[in-house]
């Protein structure tokens, strides 16, 4: 057992894990962050993509003592973030989501590419989309949610 | 579309969204029951092999499970009424053969998934290695060991459909053209895996299983029959299910298992099947070989198919179909929506020592579709004329409905031409013969290609029994229920992953009480709250369950009728129920006045009427050989010669579904149908080697179609409301992924026409562009 400590969601983690615990397990088995899904769990589905210190990170593929000292951040964790909830009203308002499997990630994913300004265009969004996989929707109307939402976030702060 | 029509016709936003926007979707790994252990499975490495002996460590005994742990435990068997059809037996953990790499031989309980995986590798299991049977067209008369040895051949089950006659085709033919198809085995690849969560409620003296699967009902029906148990003791639960595609709708060996170690032990068990697992062990699909001959004349009129078709389905059948239907629908469906009046199938579904084959949305439909729409673009190139010219001449005209097809689908309305010239329109084709026209600057040729389909959906009864089925999915349930405050809840016997059902089917019920779908629930998924239904697959739900949450909230309005009508003091021929109240001549009283009277003032209920606002119905179409969507779908490519890559440029879907219940949903599954039949046609692919292993374990090299290499999809629709369903809606959520692999294969041929290059296998990668330029380069320089 290794011990760690670590900002999830804001709150501060102090536990002891095994080295070869995830980081996605841990979420998921012990701090019941049940979001963040395992799809294939060898870094190439996307779906348990969460935030390591505001980078989007694979966090099937990060051990959980990697992570001491680090701040993450989860579906779960993003009360009041404008650009999250721009996502999951353009999401819902353009079918951007069937099974729901990937949508977490994908929120997530999108938000970054907003952030980068990485959401120009429609090529723009499918290259930054190439590392989550959809299975059901076909991927049309995520990157159309996605371009709402650029569009959107850049009309309400025109100088940032 | 008026912000205030909610019932049949609305595109309503989705009520399951907010949970899943959330990270508050229910998937079965997020149930958490206190002291649960995890499950990982011994599985085998060989393709075929006999076990000699399952050497347990000493001090892993108690922990590690074999057939002979779980004396329960009997082997699955799938029932068959076709003539010779054979049905080996399937033990859920292997007891003296494995036949399949991944094949299950023993569980391994541990608190977490990896101590469990630890203790399967300590596990060791003395095999005596066969020869493996891997290649089902050379080997489906015999091979030195066969897969079920008691045999003397490897053959499920062969079969001949024919009509008319194949020789006064061949007599009569001005043109024939002779292929070799190919469609590789693939894997449905929902992106949430397999998942069993079993545990024993002693209060209710029953086993619960929380599965991830399209068939809660049925599943307790085989796990009542296999574990001997009786189905008021199992309660079965879908919860959120992250896709499903068809491979869910099968009965595997881990449920059983599960199950069975839920009732033995006392804590709950739980299995998590990881992506390697997935792809070695949950339903294989397709798998398809092909040798046809078409018969036209001069003007490309077919006058006859004749075709050979093995179907590659590997070592066992999966319950409660079995592997038989997948060839079945392969040779009903190959002559297409072609009035063609000559047909010869032959087909064979095989057994070989790789996963067993089971259903992927479409079911033997996009490798019918990928043959005749071949051979139909490459007669017109042996006649001379555009492939959408013959394709319009041969297809059924809407004057000639219903018209039963040569393979014997009964198509039931539609103008199929129709939605050839509409998709030709969708793609904008002068525009890409322009282009054509001018060329690439990079050397890049332009393709165009077309592929049309009917699509069988919702079939019934009659139509399974037809196939020697001996469960035949028939109609679907509905319990309609209106609570004391007239809020209503749709308990349904399907299960919805991803379809929108939820939303679906509270329209439905909305409609037809007039009472807003924001406050109507739909519960599904789970044998306790709802009566049986056999879940979602076939295209069939919102036909069948939509049917039957039409029919079930009829009653209730009947009922509501009756009680508005007493209140009211009127007669129940003068009132009327919409809005949410039934009026009257002299007024009206609303749904949740009747609902308190129903249930907590019974004294203000006509006599005659008993309390309660709950109903019960059941449906199926008046039609049980299914109603008939159709579609035409238009690609275009760019292929590179000297890399063999091919580029999507553009997509269109022209389609007909009849009425459409939430146009929105429709659309979001043409999409994502046409996503997965793109994956077919140019990167799923599960090879295996001569040892019969399979040469894929990862989403690295299992390619599944991602957001950068997709076009945007464009969608027209076409109107022909059935007249043999509920509001004339008709089945649509497997046809877009029907045919992408034709369409795409058809572009890839035109875009290398000058080449005279052509490839009739899927997926049709880089490797097998450049081998068909090769190929079509070596026979030109010989002339």
């Amino acid at each position: 057992m290794t011990a760690v400590r670590f900002q999830i969601n804001g709150v501060a983690i102090a536990d002891d894990v095994p080295p070869r615990l995830s980081l996605a397990d841990f979420l998921r088995e012990r701090r019941n962050l049940t979001g963040t899904h395992l799809g294939c769990e060898h870094g190439v589905c996307g779906a348990c993509t969460v935030l390591v210190d505001g980078e989007p990170t694979r966090s099937c593929l990060m051990l959980a003592v990697a992570c001491d000292e680090r701040d993450i951040t989860t579906i779960e964790g993003f009360a009041g973030d404008r650009v999250i909830e721009t996502l999951r009203r353009n999401f819902h308002r353009h079918h951007a989501l069937q099974c729901g499997y990937c949508t977490p990630a994908m929120l997530i994913t999108a938000r970054d590419l907003i952030r980068r300004r990485r959401a120009g265009s429609e090529r723009e969004i499918r290259d930054g989309l190439a590392g989550n996989i959809c299975r059901c929707t076909g991927y049309t109307n995520i990157v159309t949610a996605i371009a709402a939402t650029a569009e959107d976030i850049a009309r309400e702060t025109p100088n940032a | 579309m008026p912000d205030d029509v909610r019932g049949v016709g609305a595109s309503l936003l989705r009520k399951e969204d907010e949970r899943h926007l959330h990270g508050r979707g229910q998937f079965v790994a997020d149930v958490k029951l206190p002291g649960t252990i995890d499950v990982a499975f011994v599985r085998s490495p060989h393709a075929h092999a006999r076990i000699r002996s399952i050497l347990v460590p000493p001090e892993a005994r108690g922990r590690v499970f074999t057939t002979a742990d779980l004396p329960r435990v009997k082997p699955i068997r799938v029932t068959s009424h076709s003539t010779g059809a054979k049905s080996p037996p399937w033990p859920p953990l292997a007891t003296d053969k494995v036949r399949y790499v991944g094949e299950a031989i023993a569980a391994c309980i541990a608190p977490s998934r990896g101590e469990a995986e630890d203790l399967a590798a300590a596990v060791a299991v003395d095999f005596e290695v066969l020869e493996p049977v891997v290649d089902p067209v050379r080997d489906m008369r015999g091979s030195r060991y066969p897969v079920h040895e008691n045999w003397g051949d490897n053959l499920y089950i062969e079969h001949v459909l024919a009509g008319g006659d194949i020789e006064v085709a061949a007599r009569a033919a001005e043109v024939t053209v002779t292929r070799d198809f190919r469609m590789q085995r693939q894997s449905g690849a929902p992106l949430e895996c397999r998942g069993v969560l079993a545990y024993r409620d002693h209060r209710l003296d029953e086993v619960v299983l929380y599965a991830s699967t399209q068939t809660p009902h049925t599943l307790r029906v085989a796990l009542a029959e296999i574990l001997d148990l009786e189905e008021r003791r199992i309660r079965v639960v879908a919860p959120d299910v992250g896709g499903g595609f068809g491979p869910k709708a099968r009965l595997y060996p881990e449920e059983i298992i599960l199950a069975a170690l839920a009732l033995q032990l006392d804590h709950p068990v739980r299995w998590i099947e990881d992506r390697d697992e997935h792809l070695l062990t949950a339903a294989h699909t397709r798998d398809h070989h092909y040798k046809v001959t078409a018969y036209a004349d001069r003007q490309g009129r077919i006058l006859g198919i004749d075709a050979e078709i093995v179907v590659d389905a590997g070592a066992y059948g999966l319950w409660p179909q079995g592997p038989y239907h997948e060839a079945g629908m392969v040779a009903r469906a190959l002559p297409g929506p072609y009035t063609i009046p000559n047909y010869r199938a032959k087909h064979y579904t095989v057994a070989t020592n790789k996963t067993p084959l089971g259903p992927y949305r479409g079911v033997g439909r996009p490798g019918a579709c990928f043959v005749i729409e071949r051979l139909v673009d490459e007669i017109a190139r042996a006649v001379g004329r555009e492939p959408n010219e013959v394709r319009a001449a041969n297809l059924v005209r809407p004057e000639q409905m219903p018209f039963t097809t040569v393979g014997g689908m009964r198509l039931d309305s539609g103008n199929y031409a129709e939605s050839v010239r509409l998709c030709a329109e969708l793609l904008d084709m002068p525009a890409i013969r322009l282009r054509k026209q001018r060329g690439e600057p990079d050397g890049r040729q332009i393709g165009v290609g077309f592929a049309t389909f009917a699509e069988q959906t919702a079939h019934g009864a009659a139509e399974f029994a037809a196939r020697g089925a001996a469960i035949i999915p028939g109609f679907e349930s509905c319990t309609a229920r209106i609570l004391t405050d007239g809020s209503v809840v749709l308990m349904v016997g399907i299960q919805s992953h991803g379809q929108g059902l939820e939303t679906a089917l509270s329209q439905v019920a909305a409609e037809e009480l007039g009472i807003d779908a924001a406050r109507i629930s739909v519960r599904h998924g789970d044998t306790e709250s709802t009566a049986f239904g056999f879940g979602t697959f076939a295209s069939r739900s919102m036909v069948m369950s939509g049917g039957a949450v039409a029919r079930a909230s009829r009653i209730l309005r009947d009922k509501l009728c009756r009680i508005g009508a007493h209140l009211l003091q009127c007669d129940v021929a003068d009132v009327r129920c919409a809005d949410g109240m039934v009026s009257g001549p002299q007024g009206s009283v609303t749904i949740a006045e009747m609902a308190k009277v129903a249930h907590l003032r019974m004294d203000g209920l006509p006599q005659g009427v008993d309390p309660l606002l709950d109903a019960t119905a059941t449906y199926e179409p008046a039609i049980s050989t299914g109603v008939y969507s159709y579609a035409t779908h238009g690609a275009v490519v760019a292929v590179d010669p000297e890399t063999g890559f091919v580029e999507l440029l553009d997509y269109a879907v022209a389609e007909d579904c009849g009425t459409m219940v939430n146009p929105m949903l429709v659309e979001g599954q043409i999409r994502g149908g046409v996503v997965q039949g793109i994956g077919t046609a140019l990167y799923e692919e599960i090879p295996y080697d001569e040892a019969g292993q399979p040469l894929v374990g990862t989403l690295a090299d299992y390619l599944l179609p991602g957001a950068a290499e997709m076009p945007a999809i464009k969608i027209g629709h076409l109107h022909t409301p059935t007249p043999h369903t509920e509001y004339g809606m008709k089945g649509m959520g497997e046809g877009g992924a029907v045919a992408p692999p034709a369409a795409i294969a058809n572009a890839v041929r035109d875009a290398l026409s000058g080449l005279g290059a052509e490839v009739n296998e899927t997926p049709i990668t880089p490797r097998r562009v450049i081998a068909a330029i090769r190929k079509a380069r070596a026979a030109a320089s010989k002339t």
